[in-house]
């Protein structure tokens, strides 16, 4: 019996000592716009901007609600009265809308954030556009979906790839990806959405056919802006998956703590334009070329060398936030998945078994038969709703916190009610997993490093060399 | 405001008001490291010593402990108009005067901001501070520390300073120092380490002791003598004592013992090690628990509810796998007592304290039971009585070293503690039969 945990706490050990890194098809995408960019974030932890994200997240909210609600009930293709249908959508989400507008402020006046005075304008009228985007170019073009999944957390160990997909949209013989960005992507420059996107769409190909360059099944991706929506050219779309996939294999590289020669593009459109964030990477590009020319203070150096083991320290750490996937997914290349899902059950790292007893708003409480449960409070789980045919690492998902274990039943704290609603929508009438989950906190970690090498430079550097 | 604290907490007191950079204050068990910083913070806004102190600390429950320790000071009315708790909503302790805002101008406008680390990013970077207090440094990494410090970086400040700035400094803690940045880092590096660290790499607070000045709380206001002798000599404090009002303090019991109970929970013995021979199991990725043992720290836990109903107790034992075994059967038996970790133990005090040691194996393979941190949090939870429960044989003999930070020697802190326990400060008693299955 002790075999099988043997054979699981070893798999631990020798994967803790691997490289377990996992790239955010966000990040993949910053790389595609220039690579010294995505360094900047990690590791050198020059985070770009303070800004509070609360109109945009709120509209990512509505939206993962009524795309599978109002928007698909009303869903009518090729119709010429856009607006009039538009309209009507918008009208049957307020209920939705006004929900998670309060649920917002309540939210944002409990921490005492800033609201802008016009928030709930902001937040109107972005889902206004967002939804005549999608009747004006996308009903137009495509027929009902027969079910709409979103907010899905796509895993593909063996590419090292990540990310979240706003939007899938299912077909009897296919699926589609929304992405929805809350400004108008025309009057942007960098392109980083549309590398995003694509870097979705492989992931959304491993989901559905278990290999992402399967595209037998994708019929398109799409990003619905307050504009419109944009759907990237499928002419040129193999130089550009040729180029998300050298990108990964850059940031994977980078996040290793592997020494990989930067390709800066012709264009940057951040250090080129003297975007906010230029600066920084300027100051990045001037230490390297002080060290090649070997013509940095001592004092400095050492310093420097200290930063940055520091800042590799919490990429490793960054790396172990994902060891239970990569134990789950070494299992089931190893013994099969109804094998390794018996093993990792047995050592307490997934629970299988329970159903859904009811919720108040961010708590669910679940249940099942035994009161075995190998969990408890503060522990951040994976609540996966297991589906036919699709990867463990790839079925939907919500990330949640254990709160309570009492007798048969456990409670977990989601990220935000409407979290909750979407699990209740997706998730809970399928098998439910809790895998065992970390939270990356490792971002904010490296921006006092950032700031401090800044400040060393100020000090050690002197002005001559400063130029 | 009428301030009650030792020699040694005045001392430190007076020490920091005046003196500006990093310095760091090592506070052993139940020494008021909390107590100090509160009043440090006080006393810097009080006398105009700073315009604006952050108090940081690792966790929610230890910023709320900060908050606690203010409002006990500033009293309730004070410490609303002075005092602001920042960070996480859902972590802070609703039932503290202390309003909770992340709201940059409610903020800015106070005078004592209390955060945890992680939470730092919520404040706006355009908030500087003139002073600040660190707790519990022991458990944060170089790097957590830079968090609050790079809050106190005034870049005017530093272009005006350059040239005072020694050319010569070549660490972080140091640089800070030099670039105005004034914190008091509280902790005990033979209490915690940061988790997942390394045996060779520092810890925040390890990195403050070597860098800058420091200084060390003395009198326990938690242990009675022969615990705060153990600990001192276990941990080699250099001369941890208990305050004169606990020295004395024992365990008493309402009703009289079961005449089973009788060697374990002896109230004039203020430790006591259990030796026991359960058997380790493996649960979960790296986690062990004991089942016999688990059953003995509820039998035992069962036992002082009845004879001393209104102590506290706590179960403090290493391995989350072992503290979820024992608090299944404590729910159970519907059992109030608190069951922690190590790690979350810290921090926490209770009347009578049970140390599960859970190890036990032919190997002799004691594993991070066996460190210096752990076993100096297990033993230094309880005011009046300490039951060790676990084989005697397998710490006596036990093959794991560890760091002492010290003299950065391997020592084996397993065995110390057995020495120290038998020859010196406690008793080993055979389990009764009712505990051994």
């Amino acid at each position: 019996m002790n075999n099988d945990i043997v054979d699981v706490r070893k798999t631990y050990d020798y994967l803790r000592k691997s490289q377990t890194h996992l790239v955010q098809s966000s990040e993949i995408a910053t790389a595609c716009v220039c690579q010294n960019l995505f360094k900047l974030d990690y590791p050198y932890g020059a985070i770009r901007s303070d800004k509070d994200y609360l109109v945009a997240n709120t509209v990512h909210d509505i939206m993962s609600l009524c795309v599978s609600g109002p928007i698909l009930e009303n869903w009518h293709s090729g119709l010429e009265n856009y607006e009039q249908l538009g309209e009507k959508i918008v009208n049957e989400s307020s209920h939705i809308v006004n929900i998670i507008i309060n649920d917002t402020l309540d939210g944002a006046n409990r921490e005492n954030r800033f609201v802008p005075d016009d928030f709930k304008i902001q937040v109107n009228d972005i889902f206004h556009g967002l939804v005549l985007g999608m009747t004006r170019r996308l009903m137009k073009k495509y027929e009902k979906p027969s079910r709409v999944l979103t907010e899905i957390t796509i895993t593909n160990i063996k590419t090292h790839h990540e990310g979240r997909v706003d939007a899938i949209l299912e077909y009897p013989d296919g699926y589609g990806l929304l992405d929805w960005k809350s400004y108008d992507i025309s009057n942007t420059i960098s392109g980083r959405e549309k590398w995003q996107l694509i870097a979705n769409t492989l992931l959304a190909n491993f989901r559905y056919k278990r290999n992402e360059d399967d595209w037998k099944e994708h019929k398109f991706s799409c990003i619905v802006h307050n504009g419109g929506v944009y759907f990237p050219k499928t002419e040129t779309m193999t130089k550009e998956v040729d180029r998300i996939k050298s990108n990964r294999q850059f940031a994977h590289m980078v996040l290793c703590g592997q020494r990989v020669h930067v390709q800066r593009p012709k264009f940057c459109p951040v250090c080129d334009k003297g975007l906010e964030g230029s600066k920084e990477c300027l100051f990045y590009q001037r230490d390297a070329r002080l060290a090649y020319e070997g013509k940095l203070p001592a004092q400095y150096e050492k310093m420097t060398k200290q930063f940055f083991a520091k800042r590799y320290a919490i990429l490793k750490e960054r790396a172990e936030t994902h060891l239970h996937k990569h134990v789950a997914s070494e299992l089931i290349n190893r013994h099969g998945e109804e094998e390794a899902l018996r093993r990792l059950e047995k050592i307490g790292v997934l629970c299988r078994g329970y159903s859904y007893d009811f919720d108040v708003d961010e708590r669910v409480v679940f249940s099942r038969a035994d009161d075995n449960i190998p969990l408890e409070p503060r522990r951040i789980v994976r609540v996966i709703g297991a589906e036919p045919g699709k990867s463990l690492l790839s079925c939907i998902s919500e990330q949640a916190s254990v709160m309570e274990v009492k007798n048969n039943k456990i409670t977990l704290g989601f990220r935000s009610k409407i979290a909750v609603h979407r699990a209740k929508k997706q998730l809970f009438h399928l098998p439910i997993f809790f895998l065992r989950d970390e939270l990356n906190l490792t971002r904010s970690m490296l921006r006092p490093i950032h700031q401090f090498h800044k400040l060393a430079s100020d000090v050690l550097i002197p002005p001559e060399l400063s130029l | 405001m009428t301030i009650n604290l030792n020699p040694d907490q005045s001392r430190i007191l007076n020490w920091r008001v005046g003196s500006g950079g990093v310095a760091g204050v090592i506070g052993p068990a139940g020494c008021g490291k909390t107590t100090t910083g509160s009043f440090l913070a006080v006393k810097m806004i009080c006398e105009g010593y700073a315009k604006n102190v952050l108090l940081v600390a690792f966790t929610n429950s230890a910023a709320n402990e900060f908050s606690r320790e203010l409002c006990m000071v500033l009293g309730s009315e004070g410490s609303k108009f002075l005092c602001v708790r920042s960070g996480y909503a859902p972590g802070a302790d609703p039932r503290l005067p202390i309003p909770f805002s992340n709201n940059i101008e409610i903020v800015r406008a106070k005078k004592i901001v209390i955060c945890t680390t992680q939470s730092l990013k919520r404040l706006s970077a355009s908030i500087k501070f003139d002073n600040m207090i660190i707790d519990e440094a022991g458990i944060e990494r170089l790097e957590h520390l830079l968090s609050p410090f790079a809050l106190g970086i005034n870049q005017v400040g530093i272009h005006l300073m350059k040239e005072n700035i020694s050319f010569e400094t070549n660490n972080i803690i140091e640089l800070a120092s030099q670039c105005g940045i004034v914190a008091t880092v509280v902790g005990d590096p033979k209490q915690s380490r940061p988790i997942g660290l390394a045996d060779y790499d520092l810890s925040a607070m390890e990195w403050v002791l070597k860098c800058a000045k420091y200084d060390t709380l003395f009198t326990t206001h938690r242990l009675p003598d022969k615990l705060a002798m153990l600990v001192d000599e276990f941990a080699d404090y250099g001369g941890l004592n208990s305050a004169p009002e606990i020295a004395g303090r024992r365990m008493d019991v309402k009703y009289p013992i079961d005449e089973k109970f009788k060697n374990v929970l002896n109230p004039e013995e203020v430790i006591t090690w259990v030796n026991l021979n359960g058997n380790e199991e493996m649960g979960g990725p790296s986690s062990w628990y004991n089942e016999i043992e688990a059953k003995a720290c509820v039998r035992i836990c069962s036992e002082l509810r009845r004879v001393a109903p209104s102590k506290s107790i706590s179960v403090v034992t290493r391995y989350t796998e072992q503290r979820r075994t024992i608090l299944k059967y404590l729910q159970s038996l519907d059992i109030d007592a608190r069951v922690l970790t190590t790690t979350g133990a810290l921090g926490t005090q209770a009347d009578i304290v049970i140390f599960s040691l859970v190890r036990n194996n032919p190997e002799r393979v004691v594993g991070a039971v066996g460190s210096l941190q752990d076993l100096n949090v297990a033993i230094s939870r309880s005011k009046e009585k300490l039951i060790i429960l676990g084989s005697f044989e397998m710490m006596l003999n036990s093959l794991t070293s560890s760091f002492n930070l010290n003299q950065r020697l391997k020592q084996n802190f397993a065995q110390k503690l057995a020495r120290l326990v038998d020859r010196k400060f406690g008793m080993v008693v055979e389990a009764p039969n009712e505990l051994c299955n």
